[in-house]
């Protein structure tokens, strides 16, 4: 069954590998966005959409 | 129901539930817009976005009826994350009315549509999304619940407690941080869930064997547990209906648009979905092999009391968590608890959060007068997701299931899905598109799925029980026979999709054409 066994296998990979990446990369984006929301924090309309 | 849980698994479950609150909470003083609290100010950036994505369309329910296909269906069952991921891939890629959705820059669905179709069709539209939304999410927590009972062994009287310990927990850090609370805690779900899922893969896969889980499938399925087009009750209905609902919901589920709609910009918001695509490969494929696990080592008269146990027709809903109740080692059963409640966690908090905001943007709309200031509207927005909260809390513990989880979820999902993302197709990319089409659309999509659920639940028909040679089976000189929901019997699940999906084009162009043109002054 070569198409349920290398999607199998390549499901096993990319959970190994890309979730790792995406972790370490969300760590900058979390800091980043934090950043912005406190330099921001300072500066509205008061009034919701 | 023994379990290898032990006061270390506690120990481990309860950490990891304590990081999350305190980071959820932590959060809150950021919060002080209302664009704060329902897009994140729109500051997401892609990588976030990814792992929030990917955790918000996991939870303990997902893993449920992605084991159950895998249980029932074999390596068949996971063809929807295959849709899904076509789906996603390609809309991400293409920017298929996703892109003009954020470049818009509203904050739901409904707004935009009310540029189109007028403010009628806005709220018309937020109540079915509420609608198909509620209903869909109303069955997770007591998927939740029934799987921490069966998978760590806990008292069935203890289900209440558990769900409700569960949602208030969630509850508290999306009520006080929104959307940005959200992001933050799936990220760390995302990180938990995902180590969680891959340790216990990989110990399923040593304990059972490659070579178990394809014999598994061959012995019960045959090479329709392998090919869906030549499985038993699947086919090609079963494939287009799933090619339709993930389209949809990728185009138009809550969770899903909340991620590109909070999404720095069109651009970042369609990365997010080409780097998600894969992900929801995985949340079939991993479950799906748990599932065919528990097909090849589980004896089916295990679950039957389990089944009858919750009071649930369908005892395969329970083969995953059994298999893992006595499968995993304690220790490494704290993992798979925390992972499982991060899974569960980061979906719960994303639903009442995403709805909530449909709910206040959209249904409350013309009941405001006045403008409202930012911290009367963060108020509102906290009362709504605590009432959603309450809301699931008791569907949760009254509703009970009577077929197969993922055709429950995808037919009231249909309720909205279907005319939702017709309408934002044509308010895209038809001129001709206006409110009398729309309004026509979204009472075919919403009236079809809902009539079909009422006959299935009300009215039932019995039905001969066939072995696997599709002799009836005859006990005690009686033939065995079961009840089965009218149109399920008659129409099926995925005629009951592709139908009401098709119905609804139909309204959308016919209702337009019909109105007369405005006449110019």
């Amino acid at each position: 069954h070569p198409f349920w066994a290398s999607l199998t296998v390549a499901v096993l990979v990319w959970y190994s590998t890309v979730t790792i990446y995406v972790a370490i990369k969300g760590i900058g984006d979390i800091r980043r966005m934090l950043r912005r929301l406190s330099d921001s924090k300072d500066a509205g309309s008061g009034v919701a959409s | 129901m023994t379990s290898n849980f032990t006061w270390v698994d506690g120990g481990i479950v309860g950490l990891y539930l304590l990081a999350t609150m305190i980071v959820g909470v932590a959060i809150r003083r950021y919060v002080t817009r209302v664009e704060d609290f329902i897009v994140a100010r729109r500051e997401m950036d892609v990588y976030l976005g990814i792992a929030s994505l990917a955790a918000t369309e996991f939870g303990i329910v997902t893993c449920m009826y992605a084991s159950q296909a895998g249980y029932t269906r074999g390596f068949a069952g996971a063809i929807p994350g295959i849709c899904n991921a076509i789906a996603m891939a390609v809309i991400g890629y293409t920017g298929f009315c996703v892109k003009k959705l954020r470049d818009s820059g509203v904050m739901t669905i409904p707004e935009l549509f009310e540029q189109r179709y007028g403010k009628f069709v806005r709220w018309l539209s937020g109540v079915v999304i509420v609608l198909g939304g509620l209903l869909n999410m109303g069955v997770f927590l007591r998927g939740g619940g029934q799987f921490q009972v069966v998978c760590c062994g806990m008292n069935i009287r203890s289900l209440e407690n558990a769900m409700t310990v569960l949602l208030i927990g969630v509850a508290v850090y999306t009520i006080l941080g929104g959307m940005l609370s959200v992001l933050v805690t799936d990220f760390l779900q995302f990180v938990v869930m995902s180590a969680g899922l891959l340790l216990v893969t990989f110990l399923v896969l040593g304990k059972v064997g490659w070579g178990s889980l394809t014999a598994a499938v061959d012995t019960h399925y045959g090479a329709g547990g392998f090919n869906p087009f030549v499985a038993k009750g699947l086919g090609w209905p079963f494939v287009l209906s799933n090619l339709l609902t993930n389209t949809a919901a990728v185009l138009t589920w809550q969770t899903c648009i909340a991620r590109l709609l909070a999404a720095k910009d069109s651009r970042t918001g369609r990365k997010v979905y080409t780097g998600t695509a894969f992900f929801f490969v995985c949340r079939w494929v991993i479950p799906g092999i748990w599932g065919i696990a528990a097909l090849a080592i589980v004896a089916p008269g295990v679950l039957a009391p389990i089944g009858l146990q919750f009071g649930e027709k369908d005892a395969s809903l329970f083969a995953m968590p059994y298999l893992l109740s006595q499968l995993v080692p304690a220790g490494m059963m704290g993992i798979l608890v925390a992972a499982m409640l991060a899974a569960d966690m980061s979906t719960d908090s994303s639903y009442m959060l995403t709805w909530g905001s449909v709910i206040y943007n959209d249904i409350l709309a013309p009941f405001r007068r006045t403008a409202w200031s930012e911290r009367k509207g963060i108020l509102w927005n906290r009362f709504i997701v605590a009432l959603i909260g309450v809301f699931l809390l008791f569907w949760g513990l009254w509703y009970k299931l009577e077929g197969n989880l993922w055709e429950y979820l995808q037919t009231t999902g249909t309720i909205y899905l279907a005319s939702m993302s017709i309408l934002l197709i044509a308010c895209c990319y038809w001129r001709r598109a206006n409110n009398w089409g729309a309004i026509a659309g979204i009472i075919v999509g919403a009236a079809l799925p809902v009539l079909a659920l009422s006959l299935n639940l009300f009215v039932e028909v019995r039905v001969p029980v066939l072995d696997e040679t599709g002799n009836q089976i005859i006990q005690e000189g009686q033939a065995l026979t079961q009840a089965v929901g009218l149109a399920r019997h008659y129409v099926g699940d995925n005629f009951v999709n592709i139908g009401t999906y098709a119905l609804v084009a139909v309204a959308m162009v016919v209702g337009s054409l019909l109105k007369p043109p405005a006449r110019s002054a």
